[in-house]
C-alpha cells in the first residue's frame, strides 16, 4: 500500500502517476476535481485548447480494446496542446510476442512523456510505473480488475455537480463488483471524499465478502439496497458471466438486479442513476431508464475529457518539479564537490 | 571421503538427544566419534568452530534445480547436505535414463548430493502411470508430479495402489485446479483490494481430504509437499493420530510472509503455493514447533525476464537456497521458531520421510553443517550462488553464516 502510495506521488506531496486512489488523500482528490471542474468550465465555452502541454508526447498504450476511454484520454490530451499518438497493441507488438516491458522499452526511447496504460493484468500500469525513466508520467486508464481511477473521479465529478457533494451521500453499486476495477476505484474514492455510506449489490458469486474490508456495505436483495440511496451506479455485465457459471442467465440477472423504473422508486426521489458504459440496455438496466430524467450517463462521459485533463496536467506538472528538484540537487552537490564543500 | 576433527562445536541433534559443546571425529567420511569438548584425541585436519552451532546437515524435501553444477553449489554453501529436486525439469524426469542423467551431473559436480525425484505420471500430464517401479530402481528415493495436475481421482488412486503394491513413497500436492481457477494468490482482502484472481483456501482443503481418504483406502506412503492453510495442519494432524502414513512439509516462504507481502504487486512473492493469511502462518509455525510439518525450501531459481512482468504474468516461485538457513534461524531470532524444532524440520523429518538415516550418528557418513548464528550475512544479488536472483530476502542482512557443510562424508563447503 504505502509503495503504491510512494510511486504516485513525488517528494512534495504532488501527484507524478496516477495508477489508483488508494493512497491519495482528500486534498488530492478534491484538488483533482476542482482543476477539472476549471477545465469542464472552459469545454463548455468556444475556447477549448490549454497550451499546458505543449511539446510534450503522450502515447495511449491500449493493451485492452477500448473506444470511449482512449477517445477522452486523446481528445484530453490534444485539449492540452500535447502530440498525442494511440497505439492499439491488442492486436500489435504483443501478439508477436514482444514482452510488455521490451514494448515499454522501444517506447520510451522515442522520448515520450506520459503514457496512458490500459492493460488486461491488474498492476500493470504499477509495473510500468516502476519501470520507466524517470520523469515520464503514467496515467492509468484501467488495470485488469484492480483500479480505473480516471473513471472513478470522472464518476465523483458527476455525483458533486449533480448532488452537490459526496460528503453526506448513500451510494450504491449494482452488479458484477467482482471484476470490476470501477468499483473498486470508486469505493475509495467515495470513501475517502466523505461518502455516508457505499453499499454494493448483486449475488454472492460476482460480490466478493472481502468488499466489507473496502468500507462497503453488501446487499444480495437489490430492493433493500435501493432503499436511501441518493447515487445509483449500474455496472455492465459481461456476456461470458454465463458461461463462467457465474450467473443462469441474463434474464434471471434482469429480474433480480436489472434497474428498472419501478426498483429506482425505492431510492430517494432525486437518485442519480450513473453507469461506466457501454450500457447493455435491457439486461443491467432497463431504456426507460437509461434515457429517463434521472439518468446522467451521457454527462459521465463528458467529464471524462475534464477529469482526464486535470490528472494529465498534474502528472506533468509533479514530475517536472521533480525533476527540477533534482537537478537544482546535483548543481548544488556539483558546486559543492567544486568547491571542496562539504555541506 | 574426509578426515576431520571438528572441536569446540555446539552440538545439537534432538534425534541422538545431544546437546553440547563437543568435539567430532570424522574418519574417511564416516563419524566416528562423538565426545565432550577436550575428550578426544583428533585425527587428521582439525576445525575449530570456536563454539559454533553444528547441526545435522539440512535435508530439502522440495527444490526445482535445472543447473545441478550451481544450484547444488549454492546448496553446499546453504548448509544443506541432501537436496530432493522436482521431476518437472528440463527434460521432465519420467525415465530411468533422466534420472542417471542428474545423478552423474551431481557426482560429477561434487557438492551437495541431490536426489532426483521421478514423476508419478508420464510427462507428468497425470493420465498416465510413468514407470514407477523402474524409477525406483534407478535409485528415486519417492516420487511426485511436483505441482502438475492429476485430475482425475481413479488415476490417484491407481497411482496410489501401484505405489503400495512396490512400497514406493510419494509426494503429493493438495490442489484442486478447478477450484484454484487460475488464481493468482491467495483469496482474501488483499487479493480483492488488488483485483488479483484469488485461490482458496478450499482449492487445498477440499484436494487434501479427498486425498487422505484416498491414501486411508489404498494404504500407501505419502507425503504432501507445501501445504499453505492452517486447516490443512489440523488435517494431517489427524490423519497422522488415525495411523496413517502420511507426512507434509510447508514452504519457507509460508512461515515467513503472507498475503499481505504482495502489497505493492511485488512479483517476488508470487509464488505456488500462494501465501497466505497471517492467521495461516501462525498454524504453520505451530505445526512445525509441534513437530508435525517438515520445511521445504520449494527453491525455484528464474531468470530476470521471468520476474520482470506485472504480478499475474510473473512466473512463480522465490530462490531460496542461498538463505534458507538463515531465513529459519531469522525466524527462530524472532522468537517463532524454537531451534530445536528448526533442526528437526529440517533434518531430521525430512530424513524420516525419505526413510534414511537421520541426524549425526556413530557410524554414519557425516552430514553435518556448522553456522555461527552470531554473525549476519547480507544477501545481495551478487552475494548469491544460485542463478536465480528472486529473493525474497534481496538486500537483506540475516543472522547466520555457514561455516562448513559436509554432504555423505563428503567437506562440500568450507567459509
Amino acid at each position: 500500500m504505502t509503495a503504491i502510495e510512494n510511486l504516485q506521488l513525488n517528494a512534495q506531496g504532488k501527484l507524478r502517476h496516477f495508477l489508483s486512489i488508494e493512497g491519495l488523500n482528500k486534498n488530492l482528490l478534491t484538488e483533482i476535481l476542482d482543476t477539472a471542474e476549471s477545465f469542464a468550465d472552459v469545454s463548455e465555452q468556444n475556447i477549448k485548447k490549454f497550451p499546458l502541454l505543449r511539446g510534450k508526447t503522450i502515447v495511449n498504450l491500449f493493451f485492452e480494446n477500448s473506444t470511449r476511454t482512449r477517445a477522452t484520454f486523446e481528445l484530453a490530451a490534444t485539449r492540452l496542446s500535447a502530440d498525442v499518438l494511440s497505439m492499439n497493441i491488442a492486436t500489435s507488438a504483443t501478439s508477436k510476442g514482444e514482452s510488455l516491458l521490451d514494448t515499454i522499452r522501444n517506447m520510451e526511447a522515442m522520448q515520450v512523456d506520459m503514457f496512458v496504460v490500459r492493460h488486461s493484468l491488474s498492476g500493470a500500469a504499477h509495473f510500468i510505473a516502476e519501470q520507466v525513466t524517470p520523469g515520464v508520467a503514467i496515467i492509468n486508464a484501467g488495470d485488469g480488475r484492480h483500479a480505473h481511477p480516471t473513471q472513478a473521479m470522472l464518476d465523483m465529478l458527476t455525483i458533486r455537480r449533480h448532488k452537490g457533494s459526496i460528503e453526506g451521500k448513500t451510494v450504491v453499486i449494482v452488479g458484477d463488483i467482482l471484476h470490476s476495477r470501477v468499483a473498486r476505484s470508486q469505493i475509495h474514492a467515495l470513501k475517502t471524499l466523505g461518502a455516508k455510506e457505499i453499499r454494493v449489490i448483486g449475488p454472492a458469486t460476482l460480490v466478493p465478502k472481502e468488499m466489507a474490508d473496502l468500507g462497503a456495505n453488501i446487499y444480495y436483495d437489490m430492493e433493500q439496497g435501493l432503499a436511501g440511496a441518493d447515487v445509483v451506479i449500474m455496472l455492465r455485465l459481461q456476456k461470458e458471466r454465463m458461461s463462467d457459471a457465474l450467473l443462469p442467465s441474463e434474464g434471471e440477472y434482469f429480474k433480480l438486479y436489472g434497474l428498472t423504473e419501478e426498483k429506482l422508486k425505492l431510492a430517494n426521489k432525486d437518485a442519480i442513476v450513473m453507469h461506466p458504459g457501454p450500457i447493455n440496455r435491457g439486461v443491467e438496466i432497463d431504456s426507460a431508464v437509461a434515457d429517463g430524467e434521472q439518468s446522467v450517463i451521457l454527462n459521465q462521459v463528458s467529464y471524462g475529457i475534464a477529469v482526464r485533463m486535470a490528472v494529465m496536467a498534474m502528472a506533468m506538472s509533479g514530475q517536472a518539479s521533480e525533476q527540477a528538484t533534482q537537478k537544482n540537487e546535483e548543481n548544488l552537490s556539483a558546486e559543492a564537490q567544486a568547491t571542496g564543500d562539504d555541506a | 571421503m574426509s578426515n576431520l576433527t571438528l572441536t569446540h562445536a555446539q552440538l545439537l541433534d534432538p534425534s541422538q538427544k545431544l546437546k553440547q559443546l563437543s568435539d567430532v571425529i570424522i574418519e574417511n567420511g564416516l563419524v566416528t566419534n562423538i565426545t565432550p569438548v577436550g575428550e578426544s584425541t583428533s585425527k587428521g585436519d582439525k576445525f575449530d568452530a570456536h563454539s559454533a552451532l553444528l547441526i545435522p546437515g539440512l535435508i530439502d524435501l522440495s527444490a526445482h534445480i535445472s543447473n545441478v553444477a550451481t544450484e547444488t553449489s549454492a546448496a553446499a554453501k546453504g548448509g544443506i547436505s541432501l537436496v530432493c529436486t522436482q521431476p518437472n525439469s528440463k527434460p521432465i524426469i519420467d525415465t530411468p535414463a533422466d534420472v542417471s542423467s542428474i545423478q552423474q551431473s551431481s557426482a560429477a559436480a561434487n557438492n551437495s548430493q541431490l536426489l532426483p525425484l521421478g514423476a508419478l505420471t508420464q510427462g507428468l500430464e497425470g493420465d498416465q502411470l510413468a514407470n514407477m517401479h523402474s524409477l525406483k530402481q534407478a535409485g528415486c528415493i519417492a516420487l511426485s508430479n511436483a505441482r502438475a495436475p492429476i485430475k482425475n481421482a481413479l488415476v490417484l488412486r491407481r497411482i496410489m495402489e501401484y505405489a503400495a503394491t512396490h512400497d514406493i513413497l510419494i509426494m503429493l500436492t493438495a490442489e484442486d485446479y478447478d477450484l484454484s481457477a487460475n488464481g493468482k494468490m491467495h483469496e482474501g482482502p488483499t487479493a480483492n483490494r488488488l483485483g488479483l484472481a484469488g485461490i482458496a483456501e478450499v482449492a487445498e482443503t477440499a484436494s487434501l481430504a479427498q486425498q487422505l481418504l484416498l491414501i486411508e483406502l489404498t494404504g500407501c506412503r505419502a507425503h504432501f509437499s507445501q501445504i499453505s492453510c492452517g486447516r490443512s495442519v489440523e488435517m494431517i494432524r489427524s490423519a497422522q493420530a488415525e495411523g496413517l502414513t502420511v507426512s507434509a512439509d510447508v514452504a519457507i516462504a509460508n512461515l515467513m510472509f503472507t498475503d499481505e507481502d504482495v502489497n505493492g504487486f511485488d512479483s517476488t512473492f508470487h509464488v505456488q503455493p500462494p501465501l497466505r493469511s497471517e492467521q495461516d502462518r501462525q498454524t504453520l509455525l505451530a505445526g512445525v514447533n509441534d513437530g508435525i510439518l517438515a520445511i521445504c525450501s520449494n527453491h525455484q531459481p528464474k531468470d530476470i525476464a521471468a520476474k520482470k512482468a506485472p504480478f499475474a504474468a510473473a512466473e512463480a516461485g522465490m530462490s531460496i537456497l542461498d538463505s534458507w538457513l538463515s531465513m529459519m534461524l531469522t525466524l527462530v531470532q524472532k522468537g517463532e521458531l524454537e531451534l530445536e524444532m528448526l533442526v528437526n524440520a529440517s533434518a531430521i523429518l525430512p530424513a524420516k520421510v525419505l526413510g534414511i538415516n537421520a541426524g549425526i550418528q556413530i557410524g554414519q557418513a557425516a552430514n553435518l553443517v556448522i553456522v555461527d548464528t552470531t554473525t549476519e550475512t547480507c544477501y545481495s544479488a551478487e552475494k548469491l550462488i544460485s542463478t536465480g536472483k528472486n529473493s525474497p530476502v534481496l538486500g537483506e542482512t540475516l543472522v547466520g553464516e555457514v561455516k562448513l557443510t559436509m554432504s555423505g562424508g563428503r567437506e562440500v563447503f568450507r567459509a
